[in-house]
């Protein structure tokens, strides 16, 4: 590793007041909730979305999608006012839905139904369940009423899943299901320290195939790596199979997570533990190093997965006094809270704002900010290191002993890169005469 | 009333038209009276990729809710105007509250209440159900002059000189426009123009009364804004393309403003001796006989698509394989045809957005060159050396297609593949893979050894940043390809070697 440079000691960066969030919620940080579903649906195999919405939104939603979610051409009706006022929704919906069924292979048809058409009233039982023997998908996501998009993840996944998955079947002894976005190369590290222990990854969700879905209620457990599908486990909860809320993240959350997960699949307790206890040895002997000690953190995303973050830079020796997060709490939240808030974490802001992010920018004194788009570029302009959060996670595994090496080792490197940030801001801001 | 369809939407809405219009000055503040997502997807995820902006730092949203949408939204504006005059963010600013879509399925018309809360701030009515960008970027050029400049100019006032040129036009969301705005105000300097203001793209709101003071407009697009000169009533030209075009621009220009032919001819001499020497060298060389044997098919705003068939197809004696216009019209095919006929026949040029893009994706025509003309789609525009207008847009024009020329030849030369040392990285360019079929997706985790999935890794370190998620999935898909071809049913490290050494 590079030479590291000196960095805030912790005293001097932790102020005496308790920290209440920003005096206002003008600037709420997610992207279009909406987008979460196109994100999940447009990535299905064969999936022909149809989106009912005005022409601004739709303008937007397709933008997003074809930049990050799939190279899929996008079919919807022209809605103006003459359509919205006069009943037309309907009819809409179907003209969009007949177009999106004449595409080759097409597995699934998602009708995304957006704000204006869902203030209009669109009516799903008047919408057909399949046209030509395709399957037709109803997924309602209005902007105003889901306020995040990794939420939004979680509706257009369950909505989908309600119709793939298989009503009865057989559950596989030591199968798993993982739950989230994540690295491609993390389910099969996963999947290979399962082996050891008896178990193995069935397959992991969101998927990119409907044959993905039918599978999910097949495991005997699901692993919610991320905390926002409560739809979705709810369904697969419904089903029988077993929920582990948490992810394997750092040497403590590995260990715990393997054991819970093998607990879960009823797997050999001597194997789990054994397995549980190399990964943690591994995970404790790049940890001694403490790689991120003395650095002070900001973590604020929008991808709803923040609070896993966190928790690795805190086990390499960050101190991370603040995280922010576009979702809201819930059951799959709290654990992870409860942890980072027994070690040194000050506040978690849920459906947080960027006047939020800016008060904990004052509040504290950061070595790096991982942030959205406009707070890492807040925090550049004041010469800090900053990256957005959603590329600083895509790019890399995150669990087990290697994806921790992986993630803090980058992170050492970022905060070494202090001067080109000083350097930066000290040429573009206009001097002070 | 039959419905009609849309297919990858090319124009948004007034809505976005108007925001990336008012947004340009840096003394206004907007609100819009969105769900989270209208403000999320103009202020920061769209104008991110359009114009390089980390997001819209003058446009807040009253993040309509669901009870908002129930009980009306004038709560929310209320709540939103109050906290920003809190954050101070208003001082020194004029205030605009503009309507979305969703805010007029509502019927949210919020004239009264905004006057109510300050006299001094006004209400847009953006018409965003029923009206495209282009409509609302021309009305709210009207709106800023209705309320923020005329009221300030005595009637009849004659231009302040003679030689003062407005360029009309220029916003947020304009593909391109720092480059032919950079090209198009140095094509007027040389014909003894002073530029006034370039609006709105580089004026304050509180300038708006000095558009009065130009002698002529120039028009950037014939999209929106000579609505706004034509309300100036100076005499207005639109921005020129190709050599023949702009020539007669630069004559045109220069008889309005008074300056001695000789002068414009004695420019125009020296642009052929310096911005115009490479279009006269590659009409002279080997490279222009080519252009009469390509095709190509034009998608973009109006201006580009009539300024490209003149220049190319007139000029240059290219043949346009067939143009489609932005805003439409009747006779120019729309999406479900464009993309019907990219699949059908593809030319060798296609300019237009990632929509085209897609559409020659999805068809596999690989011997077609895309070049981004429009948006939507992420490109980044924002350095003043690609200009398509003037005749800088002419010299760059030709020279991007000659290289795309160069490209093909490349591509089409035989070339005997040299294995990458073990070890190497996966993905690091060479030349294209022979067509194989798309393995079928496996529903299935296949088992990985430790031994495997960390050859993955170490691999995948050596990918540049970006291209990492989809060069760990290729080579993830072909270990696993050959593990079926195999009957394995696990991937062992052996496999990811040898799927190393197939995925170029």
């Amino acid at each position: 590793m590079a030479e590291m440079i000196p960095l805030t000691p912790a005293d001097q960066a932790t102020p005496q007041a308790v920290f209440t969030g920003g005096t206002c919620k003008l600037h709420p940080q997610t992207m279009c909730p909406a987008f979460g579903a196109l994100r999940v649906l447009a990535r299905l195999e064969g999936a022909q979305p149809a989106m009912i919405t005005d022409a601004g939104c739709l303008y937007g939603l397709t933008f997003v999608t074809h930049f990050y979610a799939a190279r899929k051409s996008i079919v919807a009706p022209a809605l103006g006012t003459a359509e919205l006022s006069s009943g037309k929704v309907q009819e809409a919906a179907l003209a969009a839905i007949a177009e999106a069924a004449k595409e080759q292979h097409v597995t699934v048809i998602p009708v995304i139904s957006l704000c204006v058409a869902e203030t209009a009233g669109l009516a799903e039982e008047l919408l057909p369940t399949e046209i030509d023997g395709k399957p037709v998908v109803l997924v309602r996501v209005p902007a105003y009423a889901i306020h995040s998009h990794p939420e939004a993840k979680d509706i257009a996944l369950a909505a989908v899943m309600r119709r793939f998955i298989e009503p009865t079947v057989e559950q596989e002894a030591g199968a798993l299901t993982l739950l989230g976005e994540v690295f491609p190369a993390d389910p099969l590290i996963l999947d290979a320290v399962l082996r050891k222990m008896g178990g193995r990854v069935m397959t992991t969700l969101p998927g990119r195939h409907v044959d993905e879905l039918r599978l999910a209620g097949r495991a005997k457990a699901v692993a919610a790596l991320h905390p926002f599908y409560r739809e979705t486990v709810g369904l697969l909860r419904e089903r029988g199979v077993a929920v582990i809320s948490g992810a394997p993240v750092g040497a403590e959350g590995s260990a715990a997570w393997l054991r819970a997960i093998g607990s879960a699949l009823e797997l050999d307790e001597d194997r789990v533990e054994q397995v549980a206890q190399e990964e943690e040895a591994t995970a404790r002997g790049f940890l001694t190093s403490q790689p991120l000690k003395g650095a002070t953190i900001m973590v604020s995303g929008y991808e709803g997965n923040e609070m896993l973050y966190a928790r690795l830079l805190i086990e390499g020796g960050a101190h991370v006094p603040y995280i922010s997060t576009s979702i809201g709490p819930n059951m799959l939240t709290a654990a992870d809270e409860a942890w980072l808030k027994s070690h040194g974490t000050e506040a978690v802001i849920y459906r947080k704002a960027i006047e939020d992010d800016k008060a904990a920018m004052e509040h504290w004194t950061f070595d790096l900010v991982i942030g959205t788009t406009t707070l890492a570029a807040h925090a550049k302009e004041l010469g800090i290191p900053a990256v957005y959060y959603t590329n600083m996670l895509s790019v890399r595994p995150l669990f087990l002993a290697g994806g921790m090496i992986a993630s803090l080792s980058f992170v050492r490197e970022l905060m070494n890169r202090k001067p080109l940030y000083t350097r930066m801001v000290d040429f573009f801001t206009e001097p002070t005469v | 009333m039959t419905i009609q369809l849309i297919r990858d939407i090319s124009d948004s809405s007034a809505y976005w038209g108007a925001a990336w219009v008012f947004g340009c000055f840096p003394d206004l503040h907007v609100v819009c009276d969105a769900p989270i997502g209208c403000y999320n997807l103009l202020g920061m995820a769209v104008t991110d990729y359009t114009d390089a902006l980390p997001h819209m730092a003058n446009l807040t949203p009253t993040a309509i809710r669901e009870e908002d949408v129930i009980n009306g939204t004038a709560q929310a504006l209320v709540r939103t105007i109050n906290d920003l005059r809190s954050l101070g963010a208003l001082a020194g600013k004029r205030l605009v509250v503009i309507s979305t879509a969703e805010s007029e399925m509502i019927s949210a018309d919020h004239g009264q209440l905004v006057k109510q809360l300050d006299p001094e701030a006004n209400f847009f009515w953006s018409q965003s159900l029923d009206q495209n960008e282009w409509q609302g970027r021309e009305r709210a050029l009207a709106f800023a002059w209705e309320h923020y400049g005329q009221p300030l100019v005595a009637p009849d006032a004659p231009p302040r000189s003679p030689k003062l040129v407005n360029i009309i036009g220029p916003s947020l969301g304009c593909f391109n426009a720092p480059a032919d705005l950079h090209e198009v105000r140095r094509l007027i300097e040389g014909v003894g123009g002073e530029i006034n203001l370039v609006y709105p793209y580089e004026s304050k709101l509180a300038d708006t009364p000095r558009l009065a003071e130009a002698a002529v407009s120039v028009v950037l697009y014939q999209e929106f804004g000579s609505g706004l000169a034509e309300t100036l009533g100076r005499p207005q030209l639109f921005a020129p393309f190709g050599v023949f075009g702009t020539t007669q621009f630069l004559l045109e220009l220069g008889a309005l403003l008074g300056t001695p032919t000789a002068q414009v001819e004695a420019f125009i001499a020296r642009e052929k001796r310096t911005t115009l020497q490479p279009v006269w060298d590659l009409w002279r060389g080997p490279q222009s006989d080519w252009f009469a044997t390509v095709d190509c098919a034009l998608v973009a705003g109006r201006s580009y698509v009539e300024g490209l068939q003149q220049f190319l197809g007139q000029e240059l004696g290219m043949k346009v394989a067939w143009a489609s216009g932005r805003p439409r019209r009747d006779d120019e095919p729309d999406n479900i045809e464009i993309r019907r006929r990219l699949h059908a026949k593809a030319p060798a040029f296609v300019f237009g957005s990632i929509n085209e893009k897609i559409y020659l994706a999805e068809s596999g025509a690989r011997a077609s060159h895309y070049i981004p003309a429009t948006f939507p789609g992420p490109v980044v525009r924002r350095t003043t050396g690609t200009p398509f207008m003037g005749y800088a847009g002419a010299a760059n024009i030709m020279q991007e297609l000659v290289n795309r020329f160069y490209d093909m030849v490349f591509n089409f030369l035989p070339v005997e593949q040299v294995r990458p040392p073990a070890g190497g990285p996966p993905g690091h360019g060479g030349p294209p893979p022979p067509p194989v079929a798309t393995p079928a997706p496996s529903a299935e985790t296949m088992p990985w050894s430790e031994a495997a999935a960390a050859r993955l890794n170490l691999a995948i370190e050596q990918v540049p940043f970006l291209a990492r998620i989809s060069a760990s999935r290729t080579l993830r898909q072909a270990a696993e390809q050959l593990a079926r071809n195999q009957k394995l049913d696990a991937v062992s490290l052996e496999l990811v070697e040898e799927a190393m050494r197939q995925t170029p």
